[in-house]
């Protein structure tokens, strides 16, 4: 129930819930909804940029002025090999560090929310440090792992390419699934386990038939967040691929400093298209099954 | 329950389409993970060969090419092949594209560049004379030169207002300037400007150059340090003036013709860069063929013609003037087919000792800020 | 066969070694390729690598780390110094779109979330290549500070500290949107109404109720922006020049250039070791749960 706070009537001075507001809130309300407004501009302004400049016909190596409208860039999205390469392999490394990290995340992440066991803060803790490390942190230092085989305690020399890149993704992806499902997992009902074993269920069966279904829109999401991180991450990418081994942020930066193709505002406006997509797809299909089943 | 059956079966998708993506990945990961598919591992610099080079070879030879433009930097280059080299590995490499001095390094000091195939280098007479016997490849054993070029100052003559022909009046623009990442031609040109002789390079000689570029770098006179970025920034008006290389003048005055290049009047510095094959390469032979057949005249003025930079073979200027149209007129900018006056306007930049060249690489990343 | 199983007061389960069989992948994982190169981070700070191409050894080489200080200490005040700034305006513009998508977005609140995240499945570094396009000398936003006063006449945003924090700023704007809209999602309505009727300045209201409710929300950001912001070199390399150069460009330049691993390394290390500082006197505050 709200209050009523206040002499001054009026349904101009009623906010939608009822309340009364003074001039002041209300200049202020006005205020910060400029000011959410004026920030989501300027979220998207780059994207405008980029988006548009995916039209550009450059006049020289370089995507920076404008020059005049086609669609040239759009017809040959694929023109240059090298960025298009450099495409795939991200989405390589990609899908295995994805699959790998969701497989190890989620263990990690139903071993907490499941289970109370000795040693379970200290593993929580563990957890999130690799989440505050800075990246250059972490390129740098799986980079001295890399060059120093004496510690591999195996003495196996690992090559810098495709394996140390892979090995990098999961390695922080792995705290990003974990922390994403247990966060899901948090509301999660477990007399909803009881039951089943009430009824006869084994524990086993129990969590293959009833857990499992229930948190898979938790993992389905950390897989995403994880497919997203992998393919835009630069940084540790960087200091651990090899001469041969180039992926799609790396190419840019290397190529950058010799010329930008319109390809790719063209690649990386395709991509953005896919991830909205997939995001409405996903968004909308946890709103029906939210309508439908109550979860 | 409904539901259930087709979250699971949901979820059994899921994992199945998962583990199928991953498999997938992972077969093609291990195909491509060393590019042998048996064809010639071409490496070079971005923009660095004329359009259809590379399938008129292939008709030419019947060899077949990958051409990767990822060279970006030297030093990057080193830093990041040198683990496989040290190894005695293949870097995915038959032939690269580097400067004089690593060039040297790599011949010289560490022997990881392997000889050409001799039997294969049947042009190798149209070389120039001038470029036949260069300290760091007597003989030319490992080496051929892909193109020259000059360092200069480029500047933009509607941000500066007037021309700048002396390191001074570079260092007096009032506005954004920068100069390039090479540690020897930003040097080379203030040490040249400072009256040292750039063929006889050391530590020492540099003192002065150092000291200037470090005023001028603490009192916000010199703003940047760029490798190839410069190009952009002077053609979108985003800098007044810069430490520039030759061949990149043509591209910069096709965007923003208030560009301009000097040579400036203290003198300006000749380079030229090397082919070589890298220890460990697969096709020696084949990526002699290539560099070989860059020395026919007819193929040398079509790569000239679209680079712009200074051909390392004789007879080009008359195949330039054959080809007609833009490429002829190439024939009369000194930039493309230098004069006499020009070229004793410019030195070449000497070897250094190792030692030497550590505390100047050291003195110059400490320049730059990194 | 009907169990009861025993249960703590979160719903969890008691167990010996089941949870150890399900963390040990992960857990190894991390130790194998996030905890050992710490350690491997570490030795090489202490080797010494007398030539350009010898291989280091280790030596309890401390004065890596004097070098460190001495030489690149301005770099460190300067990385730090930016990346509080560019927390600050952040927070600045991240706090009234939280607010508003939190308070007033009814609706519509996942998809203006989802506008907030959409910008950033674009890449980071083309997002940083579209500000040197968006902020360059030549463009709209320069000729409009200018008309404006804001800059003098040959002033520019490009290669300064300005479009460096800029850039800082807007690559990590949308973690301090997202926990400071959760927090804010999580303040219980009941005290809204109470604030609502006990304060008829709504002003005052958020001062004295939201404001506090919401900042675990504001410090959560705050650390997922300071700290990736710290160690950024992109966005100096893209939007600075030679005197804002940060930690993060002399570790890449050190590390992938000069193959100076030793000081590097040194420097590496000190980074992260004021980080896990920071981290440590804020968990201890506000505790690991809330992270998420």
């Amino acid at each position: 129930m709200t209050g009523s706070a206040g002499t001054r009537s009026g349904r101009r001075d009623r906010t939608r819930d009822g309340t009364v507001m003074s001039p002041s809130g209300r200049a202020g309300r006005i205020g910060i909804n400029l000011a959410a407004a004026a920030g989501l501009l300027y979220l998207f302004l780059p994207i405008f940029v980029i988006v548009a400049f995916s039209f550009n016909a450059p006049v020289g190596r370089f995507n920076a002025v404008w020059n005049r409208f086609t669609f040239d860039n759009w017809l040959n999205p694929f023109a240059d090999e090298a960025l298009v390469d450099a495409l795939l392999l991200s989405l390589r490394v990609a899908a295995i560090s994805t699959v790998v990290a969701t497989v190890l995340g989620t263990f990690l992440a139903i071993a907490l929310v499941r289970y109370r066991f000795r040693g379970g803060e200290g593993i929580n803790f563990l957890l999130v440090l690799p989440l505050t490390a800075p990246e250059i942190v972490l390129g740098a230092s799986l980079l001295t792992l890399f060059l120093s085989p004496t510690l591999w305690l195996f003495n196996i020399s690992f090559a810098l390419g495709f394996a140390t890149i892979v090995i990098a993704h999961i390695m922080f992806l792995v705290s990003y699934v974990a922390l994403t499902v247990r966060a899901r997992l948090r509301g999660f009902d477990w007399t909803l386990e009881d039951a089943a074993m009430d009824l006869g269920a084994t524990p086993t069966r129990t969590f293959w038939k009833v857990t499992l279904p229930l948190i898979t829109p938790g993992i389905v999401a950390a897989a995403l967040l994880s497919f997203a991180l992998s393919i835009d991450d630069f940084i540790i990418t960087y200091f651990v691929s090899g001469p041969s081994t180039t992926t799609f942020p790396v190419r840019i930066f290397g190529q950058s400093r010799t010329a930008t193709p319109p390809q790719i505002n063209v690649l990386s406006t395709m991509i953005l298209i896919v991830s909205v997509a997939i995001l409405a797809v996903g968004t909308l299909a946890g709103e029906r099954r939210r309508r439908r089943t109550g979860f | 329950m409904t539901d259930g059956v087709s979250r699971r079966r949901f979820l059994a998708g899921a994992v199945a389409l998962g583990a199928g993506v991953g498999a997938a990945a992972l077969l093609a990961g291990c195909g491509g993970a060393d590019g042998s598919d048996g064809s010639l591992q071409v490496s070079n610099w971005t923009s660095y060969i004329d359009p259809g080079a590379v399938r008129r070879f292939e008709r030419d030879t019947g060899i077949r090419v990958t051409y990767t433009e990822d060279i970006n930097d030297n030093n990057e280059w080193f830093a990041k092949n040198r683990a496989v080299l040290a190894r005695r590995g293949w870097i995915g490499r038959d032939s690269v594209v580097l400067d004089d001095w690593i060039a040297n390094r790599l011949i010289n000091r560490l022997d990881w560049a392997v000889p050409m195939r001799a039997d294969r280098l049947t042009n190798r007479a149209n070389l120039l004379a001038e470029l036949a016997d260069p300290p760091h490849d007597p003989g030319r054993r490992y080496s051929l030169p892909w193109q020259v070029g000059l360092t200069g100052i480029a500047y933009n003559r509607s941000i500066t207002g007037r021309d700048v022909r002396t390191v001074d009046e570079f260092l007096a623009v009032d506005g954004t300037t920068a100069v390039l990442t090479e540690m020897r031609d930003t040097v080379g040109l203030v040490m040249r400007a400072s009256g040292a002789d750039v063929t006889r390079p050391s530590a020492a000689a540099a003192e002065p150059a150092f000291e200037t570029l470090e005023r001028a770098v603490a009192d916000g006179r010199i703003d940047a340090f760029t490798g190839n970025d410069y190009v952009n920034d002077l053609a979108t008006g985003n800098l007044a003036a810069a430490f520039a290389w030759s061949g990149d003048v043509a591209q910069i005055t096709r965007d923003n013709p208030d560009v301009r290049f000097v040579v400036p009047e203290s003198g300006g510095l000749i380079w030229s860069d090397n082919h070589l094959i890298p220890r460990g390469a697969r096709r020696p032979g084949a990526a002699t063929e290539w560099i070989d057949w860059f020395y026919d005249p007819v193929n040398a003025a079509r790569l000239t013609a679209y680079v712009q930079y200074i051909s390392p073979v004789q007879g080009v200027a008359d195949e330039l003037a054959r080809l007609g149209g833009p490429a002829a007129r190439l024939v009369d900018d000194p930039l493309v087919v230098p004069t006499p006056d020009l070229l004793a306007e410019v030195a070449a930049f000497g070897i250094l000792t190792e030692d030497d060249a550590d505390t100047m690489d050291a003195r110059f990343a400490a320049l730059t800020g990194a | 066969m009907s169990g009861s199983v025993e249960r703590d007061a979160q719903g969890r389960r008691r167990a010996r070694w089941t949870p150890w069989l399900l963390l040990a992948p992960g857990v190894l994982w991390l130790f194998w390729f996030f905890y050992l190169p710490l350690y491997s981070l570490l030795r090489m700070s202490l080797s010494t690598k007398p030539s350009r191409f010898a291989v280091p050894e280790f030596s309890w080489a401390w004065s890596n780390y004097q070098q460190a200080f001495s030489d690149y200490g301005s770099q460190f005040t300067r990385s730090f110094t930016y990346a509080l700034a560019a927390t600050l305006l952040a927070l600045l513009i991240a706090y009234p779109v939280a607010y508003v998508i939190a308070f007033r977005g009814g609706r519509y609140r996942n998809i203006l979330l989802g506008l907030v995240v959409v910008p950033f499945f674009t890449n980071f570094l083309i997002r940083t290549l579209a500000w040197k396009t968006i902020l360059g000398d030549q463009g709209g936003v320069v000729s409009l500070l200018r008309t404006v006063g804001l800059l003098d006449a040959n002033e520019v945003l490009l290669r300064t500290p300005i479009a460096v924090i800029g850039g800082l700023t807007y690559n990590f704007l949308p973690f301090m949107v997202l926990p400071i809209y959760v927090s804010l999602e999580k303040i219980d309505p009941k005290l809204l109404d109470a604030a609502r009727d006990l304060y008829s300045n709504t002003w005052r209201g958020f001062r004295k109720v939201v404001l506090p409710l919401s900042l675990p929300g504001v410090f959560a950001g705050s650390l997922l922006v300071f700290i990736p912001a710290a160690g950024d070199f992109v966005n100096a390399y893209y939007l600075g020049n030679a005197k804002t150069t940060m930690i993060g460009n002399v570790v890449q330049d050190q590390f992938l250039v000069q193959n100076n691993y030793p000081v590097a390394a040194a420097l590496s290390f000190v980074f992260i070791a004021i980080v896990m500082v920071i981290v440590a006197v804020y968990s201890r505050l506000l505790g690991t749960e809330d992270l998420t």
